[in-house]
């Protein structure tokens, strides 16, 4: 579909809808109704999220009882819009009740048990994470992951696990034994007796009808995209393996199998009956000794040929403080390392910024595990060519590759990291596998970690408040306009003035981030949840603080910046042995997080921005909050609802042509009935943006000359677009105490700005939307692009579609609210004719300069 | 902000809370002993006394009140904080009467206990 008819469509549906007119307080009530509603919602959302920042300390109880609490805000706020609507949305509550099924899924423990048996790597989402286990989920991070190769594959999935055991029969058998691990003092004999059953029946098990062939079909997929002869590798990943316990080597693995359906079922059954084996079931009892839900996932990758493989700590684990890493390797598949059937070449690399081998001790190679070359698969011990065994099993350009990885992976997962890696006869390195490293530092002799910190210089104590808990160090980068994140470099601490949803981009790369003003429950410090960035919002004058380049260390658990390094902290953080993130209460509360709170419906202009499109609780208060403001906008755009008798004009010293009507407390109740001075608006957002236009030069009032070409274009655009028409119609500037509905119709442009703000940042929106011109559409594009980098350097998120500019912010303090507003009561002035003189390119930059610097007298020329 | 020479001991039956709590307290100095089990944390009272312990309400066995009661009368100077899911009006008189220094309804933001936590030895040190 063209962009026009598409824009076209979007208008026709959401803007020229005749509606009976109702009155305005009823509806503004009604919209009042839905945002509280909305916020609630949200407010819970927030407050869960703000729960897994590792400030705060829950149970599970906690956990169940605010799930309830939402999901009944959740109705309410459904319930709510289809009253402002009339029904328009009843399709919301067919699409919130399987969202609502499935968290209540996840509280029982029951979300790996509903989806499809096999799912490539590549498709998995954060919501697979149950179904294909947590070392399968770590391998799909790192597979989007730009910077690291990964061997291509699938997972059979605890789905299909969960199948063959109904299949099979095997369920209450299963059953009985998640029940007797749970007791306090099973009976040890039926225990081992139902691990010895279970364990034979599933090595038996039949597959489910058409599953052989959905796995052909994948294997034979894998085959085609395979530059060599397929095998596979065939290895565990389940439900809590590489969470908070590693399960290393304590689960099955099958490596150099054929890629026959047949074969591979097999492989996967030797996995999966590994669940119930007696090292495994051992090690789960000690971990899990309050027992829990059990299941078993595989990765099915094709094998790299290795020429050599190891692993790679991203710190030395002997000695965290030393700033070094450390390498092992051998020749042949890696199998033979990590289970300690080779002697293996020893490597030590310095962290500094430029690479260097520190140390090397060579091992005399002479035996490497390699395919047996049969077709049948298989790998075996072979002797290594004499000549070969003494020689370094990497060459140093791999090893400072490979450490350019193991240092970009710690900033990633923000943990050290134990990372197994492989090279493939060409020298492309694969990584197979990354978990957190665990290192246990000797408490013997040790000074307290608070009496060495007293060395450090303290830039802030007491900073802000915490948005994600951690301890990050790295050189100071200011942000202060979107673009700059374009430079982020790796490793650093990110410090700007507000918080940005939009950091994002760079937050895998970031050691920490810092913002002075911005609070725990916004978009970002959500998303430095997911991603785990230790994050310090509030923090006073920061920027005055810190130059850009210098090192800081920031402690976001005890709310501390230092200047410097401090490598005690750094190693304190490496050596705390209990990763909070993965404790059982985090995981859940993160699981029930993914589903509620992403926001995969941004922006309206897409075709899914329709209840059907949602995905999450966000999305579906999203859509609620936007068809709100709509139903609003549109409200104030259609003359037919506004009764003339409360339209009350403004008197301003600009020509503005302002009429406001008052739904509840906008104006001073002594003002006089017409010609309202700027001194009676009691409304704080419109106030805000009258401020902004009153700014002195900010509204020049000269009349631009308009070219005959243009004056030309606009007569002769046809009737039907309505997208660059001449609007007709007063200015209206709908308000109340803490809100603003205006629109703007300039001869040929539209503009609409609707915004909320009070003292509850969570209410506060700003909503932006400009349309039109009188000249063509090259320069009216090029003022949709002045408009554009102008509001995105004040942080706004914006879209522009030819020459209609979108622009959203909000979840703001008030001051900030207001200080934005003004900023766009100026930009409405100082942009209303300028695309008469956009007349080139290179005018946006000049005139977005201008804006920023203050200088708005450049429109008339002065 | 050293706090070397605080004992601290908590008890709870979620492992979760003794876990995070010798995490944060170790950190900023704190000597801390952590149990999930009531029992073993009043044995361990009565070997040596603790300037502060913190409890939990709700455990199988000897409940907070009851642990409140024993340590105070072990040692009438160990001030005394309790944490809950699910405090009453009436558990929470109780407490009063039996000396309690603060009740904190979980969940909690940590800084809030550190703050009690500091109160509590301020009092301690006021009153010696």
């Amino acid at each position: 579909m063209a962009l026009r008819d598409f824009l076209k469509g979007f208008s026709a549906q959401r803007w020229f809808t005749p509606k009976a007119c109702r009155p305005l307080p009823l509806v503004f009530s009604q919209f009042r109704e839905v945002l509280k509603a909305n916020n609630q919602a949200l407010e819970i959302i927030a407050d869960m999220g703000e729960k897994l920042s590792g400030e705060y300390l829950f149970d599970l109880r906690y956990v169940e009882s605010t799930v309830e609490e939402m999901i009944a805000a959740m109705r309410r706020a459904i319930a709510a819009i289809n009253v402002l609507t009339q029904d328009q949305h009843t399709a919301l509550q067919e699409v919130f009740t399987p969202m609502e099924a499935r968290i209540r899924a996840i509280l029982n423990k029951r979300d790996d048990r509903d989806g499809p048996p096999l799912l490539w790597l590549t498709e998995i989402e954060d919501r697979h994470w149950p179904l294909v286990g947590g070392k399968a989920a770590h391998l799909s991070e790192l597979l989007h992951n730009p910077q690291v190769r990964v061997p291509e594959g699938f997972v059979i999935t605890a789905g299909l696990f969960h199948e063959i055991l109904d299949l099979n029969g095997i369920r209450p058998e299963f059953d009985r034994f998640e029940q007797l691990l749970s007791e306090h003092l099973p009976d040890e004999e039926a225990l081992e007796a139902l691990r010895c059953l279970l364990q034979e029946k599933v090595l038996r098990a039949e597959p489910p009808p058409g599953f052989l062939a959905t796995l052909a079909e994948a294997l034979q997929q894998l085959a085609a995209d395979s530059p060599r002869a397929l095998f596979l590798a065939v290895r565990s990943s389940a439900q809590e393996e590489d969470m908070d316990f590693s399960f290393a080597g304590q689960f099955h693995s099958e490596l150099q199998v054929p890629p026959q359906a047949e074969a591979v079922y097999r492989a996967y059954l030797q996995v999966a009956a590994s669940l119930f084996g007696a090292k495994a079931i051992g090690y789960r009892r000690q971990v899990f000794p309050e027992g829990g839900t059990m299941s078993i996932a595989a990765c099915c990758q094709r094998m790299i040929p290795a020429k050599a493989s190891g692993i790679i700590y991203s710190i030395d684990p002997m000695d965290p403080g030393s700033q070094s890493m450390v390498v092992v390797g051998a020749l042949g598949q890696g199998q033979a390392v990590v289970e300690g059937q080779v002697p293996t070449d020893f490597f030590r690399l310095g962290r500094g910024e430029a690479p260097q081998v520190i140390e090397r001790v060579l091992a005399a190679k002479h035996e490497a595990l390699l395919p047996t070359g049969n077709a049948e698969g298989g790998l075996a011990m072979q002797a290594v060519p004499n000549g070969q065994a003494g020689a370094p099993c990497l060459d140093e350009r791999i090893l400072f590759e490979l450490a350019a990885v193991a240092i970009h992976l710690e900033t990633f997962f923000k943990r050290p990291q134990d990372i197994e890696w492989t090279l493939d006869p060409q020298g492309i390195l694969y990584i197979l596998q990354s978990r957190p490293l665990l290192i246990t530092e000797s408490e013997k002799g040790k000074p307290r970690l608070s009496e060495k910190l007293e060395d450090y210089e303290l830039i802030a104590a007491d900073a802000g408040r915490v948005a994600q808990q951690g301890i990050g160090a790295g050189p100071v980068f200011w942000v202060e306009t979107l673009a700059d994140l374009k430079e982020f470099p790796e490793g650093a601490v990110l410090i700007s003035h507000r918080d940005s949803s939009q950091y994002v981009q760079v937050m895998h790369r970031a050691a920490a981030i810092v913002t002075e003003v911005g609070s725990p429950t916004s978009h970002m410090a959500t998303l430095c949840r997911e991603l785990r960035v230790p994050c310090l919002v509030g923090v006073p004058d920061i920027l005055t603080k810190v130059v850009p380049g210098e090192e800081i260390t920031v402690d976001a658990e005890d709310r501390r910046i230092y200047r410097g390094r401090v490598v005690e902290l750094l190693t304190y953080q490496a050596t705390t042995s209990m990763d909070l993130h993965m404790a059982p209460e985090f995981r859940m509360l993160r699981r029930i997080l993914r589903n509620v709170s992403r926001l995969n419906l941004v922006d309206p202009l897409m075709q899914d921005f329709r209840p059907e499109g949602c995905k999450t609780f966000h999305d579906v208060l999203r859509f609620i909050h936007e068809t709100a403001v709509l139903e609003l906008v549109e409200l104030g755009r259609d003359d037919r609802c506004l009764p003339g008798g409360l339209a009350r004009r403004l008197e301003l010293p600009i020509q503005a042509g302002i009429l406001a009507i008052d739904i509840g407390g906008g104006i001073a109740p002594d003002a006089p009935r017409d010609a309202i001075p700027f001194a009676a608006i009691r409304s704080i957002p419109f106030r805000a943006i009258l401020q902004g236009m009153l700014f002195p030069g900010a509204w020049h009032q000269e009349t631009m000359p308009v070219s005959f070409r243009d004056m030309m274009h606009s007569m002769m655009t046809t009737p039907q677009d309505t997208l660059s028409g001449q609007y007709t119609g007063h200015n209206i500037a709908i308000i109340s105490e803490t809100y603003v509905n205006l629109c703007f119709r300039f001869g040929y442009h539209f503009n609409i700005i609707d915004a909320f703000c009070h003292d509850v940042e969570r209410d506060n929106h700003i909503y932006f939307r400009f349309l039109g011109g009188a000249t063509d559409i090259a320069k009216r594009s090029r003022r949709a692009t002045l408009i554009a980098t102008i509001l995105e350097a004040f942080d706004f998120s914006v879209k522009t579609r030819g020459d209609l500019v979108i622009a959203r912010t909000g979840n703001l303090v008030q001051s900030e609210m207001e200080r934005t507003l003004d900023i766009l009561g100026r930009l409405i002035g100082f942009t209303r004719q300028l695309d008469v003189q956009m007349t080139d390119d290179q005018a946006v930059a000049r005139y977005a300069e201008a804006f920023l610097m203050g200088d708005y007298g450049v429109v008339a020329g002065k | 902000m050293s706090e070397t020479n605080t004992r601290l001991l908590v008890v709870d039956d979620e492992p979760i809370v003794g876990k995070r709590l010798k995490q944060v307290f170790d950190k900023i100095g704190f000597a801390i002993e952590t149990y999930t089990d009531s029992a073993a944390a009043l044995a361990a009272m009565a070997e040596k006394p603790f300037d502060i312990v913190v409890t939990d309400l709700k455990m199988e066995g000897i409940d907070g009140i009851e642990v409140l009661k024993r340590v105070r009368a072990m040692n009438p100077d160990t001030r005394v904080i309790i944490i809950t899911g699910y405090a009453s009006p009436d558990t929470a008189e109780l407490a009063e009467q039996e000396g309690v220094f603060a009740f904190l309804a979980k969940p909690f933001r940590l800084d809030e206990l550190k703050q009690v936590i500091y109160r509590a030895i301020e009092s301690g040190r006021a009153k010696a």
